[in-house]
């Protein structure tokens, strides 16, 4: 019944990822055990295969003893697969005769504490992905042509820098924002921390760039419906409020840039938010100091319209707190309080501002500065330690907090109370994620490829991120980003086709009756009947090979290209029946 | 101003190879432009090289490095000059000319095969820099068993051919006859469009914390040199050892702010990284050594950011490091033990702990190169020598100078994936410049929004 072998010359390579591999399985009988397999010439460790070294002795061994396939033992494909196969190619292997057998994720790090187990699954793990590489096919990856033109979704200042650096370039994007205007949440900042320069004026500045840039399509008021189609070739339908038809654009890339929110006031009770109306969120104090905003840059309590004299600021109102609120730290907001409070006290020279706070964050160039700077030119008040009631007494809010550092309680009869409300994910952003096939987090920011070297690329590809959509941010971490996420997109539009992983699914006519259960199965809308002859068809470029479709079809006759039934049969066999002989071989 | 007669060029000069500049020579060379990138050590990957494994994920540094060092190394766009150093940029946007002078490295690169026969054999050994002076290393050696490019340097002043005369062992066994005793320091001239700078940082200097003892207690060491410590391929094959006896520490003090934060004595900024790596250094220490216990001093805890402080709560909470918060006075050797005094300023009291081993997360500081650099080109620094944006708030990755670049920890400290981040903002940067001189090849290269 097995299908014929197609490799016979199989190189095995083990990896001891230092110790993360080695420290547990045990390499030298791991190799003993296929010395002798039939079919697989040469059996080698080394130190660190996906080093140079390591990929050196790939090649050689693959030119010295003419090998066919070749099995990588070590971490996961996700790591390293397409690196080991670029590296066959180039010493002329077909890249899809290379396979990784996973022995690092899903041996050594999980049975750390067993080594004999894992030793032993580790040689289980290598002899299927051995079985499956003797039945490889060779295959030769296909060209897609990229529509050189991109979506940034979201015109907040992350936003409107990926659209800038994109146009630049000269590339035309089309820059999708909700809301009536550009600017997002620095359009209600007053200043900034670092100098006090005014917010409005540096976004007026990235306004009039954006202006100055012919390539830039700004659609307010509109928000993405749908997306089909995949890296290179994406169609979007945009709608716009107000209008009936939606309308449909081709792009090759997308930056989401959809930006934050903030923890709501009313689910901070025990800080009298929403019911004490003189308890506000920064961002409501951020209106008050701004020049052009409601009270003419006056800080005002809304109660009675009066300046406040004694201001308490209460950083981590939502945050760092798993059991009630977010786990995380929303990165911000002891910086912004620093500066409110300092502005606070440069428009009211008499008054006092204290701020309650956990740990102070002024990480990097230029932030404890500023915090210093605050407490020793404003005079701000710092008191560590956690605020328990905040409630209207009179004319006056009263805070009752403890200081962790004298070990007393306080109160203060303040005037008004400022809430460092915690950065949360829009509303909507799981299901803007939903849409676009992207990941997002448990809270729902977006997610990225990897946090450490693909910090705006998600896991799709031709989708990027950028600014606090995918994390909490202040503006200059924003742009670089958002720069970082054009700069992807600009190596994207430099080519203008892309090369497409040919190990996806195909039809065998000959067995499918055009039942279509396939057809609904497959999520990345791959499948099509065929318009008269009775087959299912699948388009190539929008098909991700998950195997969906082979799972429903009751003829074997969807399958994927190097994922054939015969191959895992035969991975099975090999796992029951180890001891015995390779027919075919 | 007036114009160049000839054409802009598209090619990009990248100063310096750790993460930052790998990155960003990486996004401009898959962009289809020529990229030169310029190391002054032997091999790249920069500090990154040198850890084992980074918060908040613990992937191994190694593990998710090579395979950028692996792609450097051999991109066709990617003319990489490690072992060199930038002596001197003329001109001016799109015309820059640089003159790069790369070391004698005593071996003949063009055929040494990388084999290691030379470094096996040689009879000296050294204090290793790479190891943070931990381990030791040959006079001919790489940095790293993975080192890009693999090939190994003579280091002359150890060298007992250069010092005393004889040897020539290395000679003898090398096998293809790659070893070169009077090669010469190279002269090399190259012509860039635009520069970025990506020159990394250096660790404050422990030796000037005479208060913490460092420098002359052997069992306080700096933050890095826990890193060579713990990685799998460093000195002590990722076993925790103490360098004075080589005993596994029971009880280990983490010390944070180490010159930093300190105005009065020392650097007065936050480094931003060191307490997420003190709590991966932690929590680390206790996986290794299971019945050892970490005790942190710290001012404020800093973990800013998505998943940072879930990563603080898993060492607090898993694993039972205890952290104190407040200052240290003192740090001093009492027999085999070194004694630590601080003050718990929670409870009000003196603490006194005798440990076996006392770690400084010790300030990020910049390298004196980059001041250097930054004079040459026409940039400025800070007050420390950091280098500075044209505006902190709104051009985190451009300089005062048209076409000049910055990204990494060159401009302040930050970690990895800020790093990355802000690499590919400058590369953008870079592409927009290269595809308009395109596009248009008379247009002005001065405007980047
Ligand atoms: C009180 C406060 C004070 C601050 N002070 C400072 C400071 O002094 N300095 C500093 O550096 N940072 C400061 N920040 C942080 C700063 O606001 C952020 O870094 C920055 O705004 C992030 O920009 P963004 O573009 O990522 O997100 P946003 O500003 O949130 O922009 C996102 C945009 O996307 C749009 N959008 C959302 N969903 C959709 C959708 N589905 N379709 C289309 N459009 C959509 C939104 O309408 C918005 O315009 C402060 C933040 C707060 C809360
Ligand atoms: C103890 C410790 C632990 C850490 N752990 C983590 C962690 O777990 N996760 C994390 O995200 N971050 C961590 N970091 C931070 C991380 O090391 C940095 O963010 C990152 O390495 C910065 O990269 P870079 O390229 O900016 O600088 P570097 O790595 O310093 O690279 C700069 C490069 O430029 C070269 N160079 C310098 N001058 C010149 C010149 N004149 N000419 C040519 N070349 C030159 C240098 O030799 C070097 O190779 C840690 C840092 C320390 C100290
Ligand atoms: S191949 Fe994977 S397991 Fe081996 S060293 Fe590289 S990263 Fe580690
Ligand atoms: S940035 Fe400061 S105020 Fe905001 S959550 Fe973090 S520690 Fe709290
Ligand atoms: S012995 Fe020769 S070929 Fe081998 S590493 Fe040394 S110099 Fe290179
Ligand atoms: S990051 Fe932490 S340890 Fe480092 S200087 Fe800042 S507060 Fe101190």
């Amino acid at each position: 019944m097995p299908a014929k072998a197609k490799a016979h010359r199989i190189g095995l390579f083990v990896c001891h990822c230092g110790l993360n591999i080695a420290g547990t399985v045990d390499i030298p009988q791991v190799l003993d055990a296929f010395r002798d397999e039939p079919g697989v010439l040469v059996s080698v460790d080394y130190k660190y295969m996906c080093s140079e070294p390591g990929q050196e002795l790939i090649r050689r061994k693959i030119a010295e003893e003419k090998l066919d396939g070749v099995v990588v033992a070590a971490c996961s494909p996700t790591m390293h697969e397409a690196t080991f196969r670029r590296n066959a190619e180039s010493a002329g292997l077909n890249p899809y005769r290379v396979e990784i057998a996973n022995i690092r994720e899903q041996v050594s790090w999980v049975h750390a504490k067993d080594p004999d187990a894992a030793t032993r699954k580790a040689i289980e793990v290598i002899r299927t992905i051995i079985e499956k590489v003797r039945y490889d096919e060779e295959l030769l990856p296909f060209t897609l042509p990229v529509v050189r033109r991109a979506l940034v979704i979201g015109g907040g200042i992350a936003g409107i820098q990926a659209a800038l650096d994109i146009a630049a370039a000269g590339f035309p994007v089309l820059l999708v924002e909700r809301e009536a205007r550009l600017g997002g949440r620095m359009a209600q900042l007053s200043g900034t921390y670092f100098n006090f320069e005014s917010a409005g004026d540096l976004l007026a500045q990235k306004l009039e760039a954006l202006r100055a840039r012919p390539e830039i399509t700004v659609l307010t008021e509109s928000e993405v419906e749908s997306l089909n189609g995949y890296v290179g070739n994406f169609t979007v339908r945009i709608r716009r409020r107000g209008e009936d038809q939606p309308r449909e654009e081709s792009v090759g890339a997308i930056v989401v840039a959809t930006g934050f929110d903030l923890y709501p006031l009313e689910r901070l009770p025990e800080y009298g938010a929403g019911a004490v109306p003189d308890v506000i969120s920064g961002l409501e104090m951020e209106a008050m100091l701004r020049p052009d905003g409601p009270t003419g840059g006056r800080i005002l309590r809304p109660s009675d319209g009066r300046p406040p004299r004694e201001v308490v600021f209460v950083q981590c109102a939502g945050s760092r707190d798993p059991q009630h609120a977010m786990p995380y730290c929303s990165k911000i907001c002891c910086m912004y309080t620093a500066k409110q409070a300092r502005l606070f006290r440069r428009q009211c020279p008499d008054g006092q501002a204290y701020v309650f706070y956990i740990d102070i964050r002024s990480g990097g160039k230029g932030a404890e500065e500023f915090v210093q700077a605050a407490m020793e030119e404003e005079r701000v008040l710092y008191l560590r330690g956690k605020v328990s009631r905040i409630f209207r007494d009179g004319d006056k809010v009263m805070v009752w907090g403890a200081d962790t550092l004298s070990g007393q309680q306080v109160e203060i009869a303040a005037d008004l109370v400022v809430l460092a409300t915690a950065v949360v994910p829009r509303q909507d952003a799981r299901e803007l994620a939903q849409r676009l096939r992207v990941g997002t987090d448990m809270h729902g920011f977006f997610n990225e490829a990897h946090p450490k070297l693909r910090p705006v690329e998600s896991l799709t590809a031709g989708i990027y991120l950028a600014g606090a959509a995918q994390g909490p941010k202040d503006i200059p971490e924003t742009l670089s980003q958002a720069g970082a996420a054009a700069a992807k997109v600009l190596s994207l539009f430099s080519r203008h086709e892309l090369v497409q992983e040919p190990t996806i699914a195909w039809v065998d006519p000959e067995l499918c009756s055009a039942c279509q259960l396939c057809v609904p199965a497959c999520p990345y809308e791959a499948r099509r009947p065929h318009p008269w002859k009775p087959v299912v068809t699948v388009n190539a470029a929008l098909c991700q090979g998950c195997g969906a479709c082979a799972m429903v079809c009751p003829n074997k006759a969807s399958k994927l290209r190097n994922y054939t039934p015969e191959q895992v049969l035969a991975m099975v066999d090999v796992l029951f029946a180890p001891a015995k002989a390779q027919e075919g071989t | 101003m007036e114009r160049p007669a000839r054409a802009p060029i598209a090619h990009a000069l990248v100063i310096g190879a750790g993460i930052a500049g790998m990155q960003a020579a990486l996004d401009i060379a898959n962009s289809g432009y020529p990229v030169t990138l310029v190391e002054k050590l032997p091999s790249i990957g920069g500090r990154m090289a040198q850890l084992s494994e980074t918060f908040p994920t613990l992937d191994c540094a190694q593990c998710i490095l090579t395979p950028r060092t692996v792609e450097v190394g051999r991109h066709p766009n990617i003319h990489l000059i490690t072992y060199a150093e930038v002596e001197d940029i003329q001109g001016e946007p799109g015309h820059f000319r640089a003159r790069i002078r790369r070391r004698a490295a005593g071996v003949r690169w063009d055929i040494c095969t990388g084999c290691g026969a030379c470094i096996e054999k040689c009879p000296t050994r050294v204090p290793s820099d790479f190891d943070m002076g931990l381990g030791r290393r040959k006079a001919i050696y790489t940095l790293s068993p993975q080192a890009v490019p693999n090939k190994p340097v003579i280091d002359k002043e150890h060298c007992r051919y250069f010092t005393q005369g004889k040897c020539r062992v290395c000679e003898k066994v090398c096998p293809t006859g790659a070893i070169a005793y009077d090669q010469e320091d190279e002269l090399l001239e190259i012509e860039a469009g635009a520069i970025i700078l990506a020159t990394g940082y250096e660790l404050y200097d422990v030796t000037r914390l005479g208060e913490y003892g460092a420098g002359q207690v052997p069992d306080v060491i700096s933050g890095l040199a826990f890193e060579r410590l713990l990685s799998a391929s460093g000195p002590t094959a990722g076993k925790i050892r103490r360098p004075s006896d080589g005993r596994e520490p029971k009880e280990v003090v983490f010390v944070q702010c180490a010159g930093s934060r300190d105005p009065e004595k020392a650097m007065p900024y936050c480094s931003t990284i060191c307490c997420m790596y003190t709590a991966k250094h932690a929590m680390l220490y206790r996986h290794r050594v299971p019945d050892g216990q970490a005790y942190v001093f710290y001012i404020d805890i800093r973990t800013a950011g998505r998943r940072y402080e879930e990563f603080l709560q898993r060492a607090v909470e898993e694993d039972r490091v205890l952290y104190l918060r407040g200052k240290v006075s003192r740090i001093f050797r009492d027999g085999e033990k070194v004694v630590v005094w601080g003050a718990d300023t929670l409870s009000g009291q003196q603490v006194e702990i005798a440990a076996d081993m006392v770690v400084l997360a010790t300030a990020i500081v910049p390298r004196p190169e980059t001041r250097r650099l930054a004079e040459m080109l026409g940039i400025e620094v800070d007050a420390h020598g950091f280098l500075r944006e044209a505006n902190p708030n709104l051009a985190p990755v451009s300089t005062c100078r048209p076409g000049v670049f910055i990204a990494g920890t060159a401009v302040g400290p930050r970690d990895i994936p800020e790093t990355v981040a802000q690499a590919s903002a400058a590369a953008a940067k870079v592409l927009s410049l290269f595809a308009r001189w395109q596009l248009e090849p008379e247009v002005e290269y001065a405007g980047q929004s």
